[in-house]
């Protein structure tokens, strides 16, 4: 809304432009740094061999959402950025550890889950919620994240 | 539009039929009815218009290649989100401006309500919320200070906006690696993500019940 508040009236093609211009900047600022971290964790996991690991310790938690173990470094990176658990899944999605199905399953996660701590202080503390709150306020993505997991699962199986 | 229809909620937001006509545009655009048209109807397509990376003379992949790994595909695979980004940005910022988020914010109105058990006060700001994660925090601030919302309706506003914040341009922006993976088009992923923000802030909502119930029963 404020963006469109400008002192000058822009035209139509002026605003798509300066849209694009902002996703250019998203893309480099937010993303590109986003990406180069995950795909390091990622390929880090797989040279230590750990990824076997962590697929296997946490293969029983993820399977009630039909994802292998594997995809909860997905949401563990989503926990930092939202962006970073995204490119996790696009790049376990490359090495062949998660199907398509599997990473848009783990997509609306990412995003409703997604910057936990970050968020927490631009909403959270800017709305001024009380702190005894803040648990519950925690817990909340959190829980839509877990239950998007199972409704995509059943949009998945609708569309098919 | 009629000015009476204008409610105080959206006062000075005046929905007109370029709003309507560009929130329907996004929905059909973003919701992959039109991709696999054969005829005009995919011009309205958002990966159809995203189009395709060439390839080389003779190559059987775009420049992404493959094999590629660690921090040198990342960076690779980012730039090739670099269009996607842009277009979908200037998208949304065409339509926000021809007030397609305004007229979202006017089709929910109704069921504030019902669906969060907010005052449709908050309609504005939940209107910001769908673009932006700060604005709808500052304005929920405001509204609790000037008393227009009760501190319970600021912590349930508050949950909805928190999980998934400013969802249709995170959903596009930071999700933009799994744009090309996604098996649901972009839409329903969104739609999705505000279902379950709903109910989250329902269970929020619960919860202070629950709170006040056992509070007052003491």
């Amino acid at each position: 809304m404020e963006d469109v508040k400008q002192e000058k009236q822009l035209s139509i093609p002026e605003y798509f432009m300066l849209g694009a211009k902002k996703g250019f900047y998203i893309t480099v600022e937010v993303i590109a740094p986003a990406m180069v971290m995950a795909y390091v964790i990622i390929t880090f996991l797989q040279l230590s061999g750990l990824m076997p690991l962590i697929g296997q310790l946490l293969g029983p938690v993820m399977g009630l959402f039909g994802l292998p173990g594997e995809a909860s470094v997905v949401l563990l990176a989503a926990f930092f950025a939202k962006a970073a658990g995204a490119a996790t899944a696009a790049s376990l999605y490359a090495a062949g550890v998660l199907t398509a199905e599997e990473a848009t399953i783990l997509f609306p996660a990412c995003i409703t889950m997604g910057t936990l701590v970050g968020h927490f202080a631009r909403i959270v503390l800017v709305c001024k919620v009380r702190p005894v709150y803040y648990p519950i306020m925690l817990a909340t993505p959190l829980i839509d994240a877990a239950i998007v997991m199972v409704l995509t699962r059943l949009v998945l199986a609708l569309y098919r | 539009m009629d000015q009476k229809q204008t409610s105080t909620t959206l006062r000075g937001q005046k929905v007109t039929w370029k709003g309507w006509a560009s929130l329907i545009f996004l929905i059909l655009c973003f919701s992959g009815v039109f991709a696999h048209q054969d005829n005009f109807l995919r011009a309205f397509d958002f990966t159809a218009l995203l189009g395709q990376f060439g390839h080389a003379e003779g190559a059987k992949v775009s420049i992404q290649g493959t094999g590629g790994s660690g921090a040198r595909e990342a960076f690779i695979l980012a730039l090739t989100m670099v269009p996607t980004t842009m277009m979908a940005q200037g998208l949304i910022e065409v339509c926000q401006h021809l007030g397609a988020i305004t007229a979202a914010g006017k089709l929910f109105q109704p069921f504030f309500r019902v669906l969060l058990g907010v005052p449709g006060t908050v309609g504005l700001a939940f209107v910001s919320s769908f673009t932006s994660s700060d604005v709808a925090a500052f304005m929920t601030k405001n509204m609790a200070d000037e008393k227009l919302i009760t501190d319970d309706h600021r912590t349930i506003f508050a949950a909805y906006q928190y999980a998934g914040s400013a969802t249709i341009n995170n959903t596009i922006g930071s999700g933009a690696a799994l744009l090309p993976i996604t098996v649901l088009p972009v839409g329903i992923i969104i739609a999705l993500i505000v279902v379950v923000k709903f109910i989250g802030a329902n269970l929020v909502r619960l919860y202070l019940a629950a709170r006040r119930k056992k509070s007052t029963a003491e």
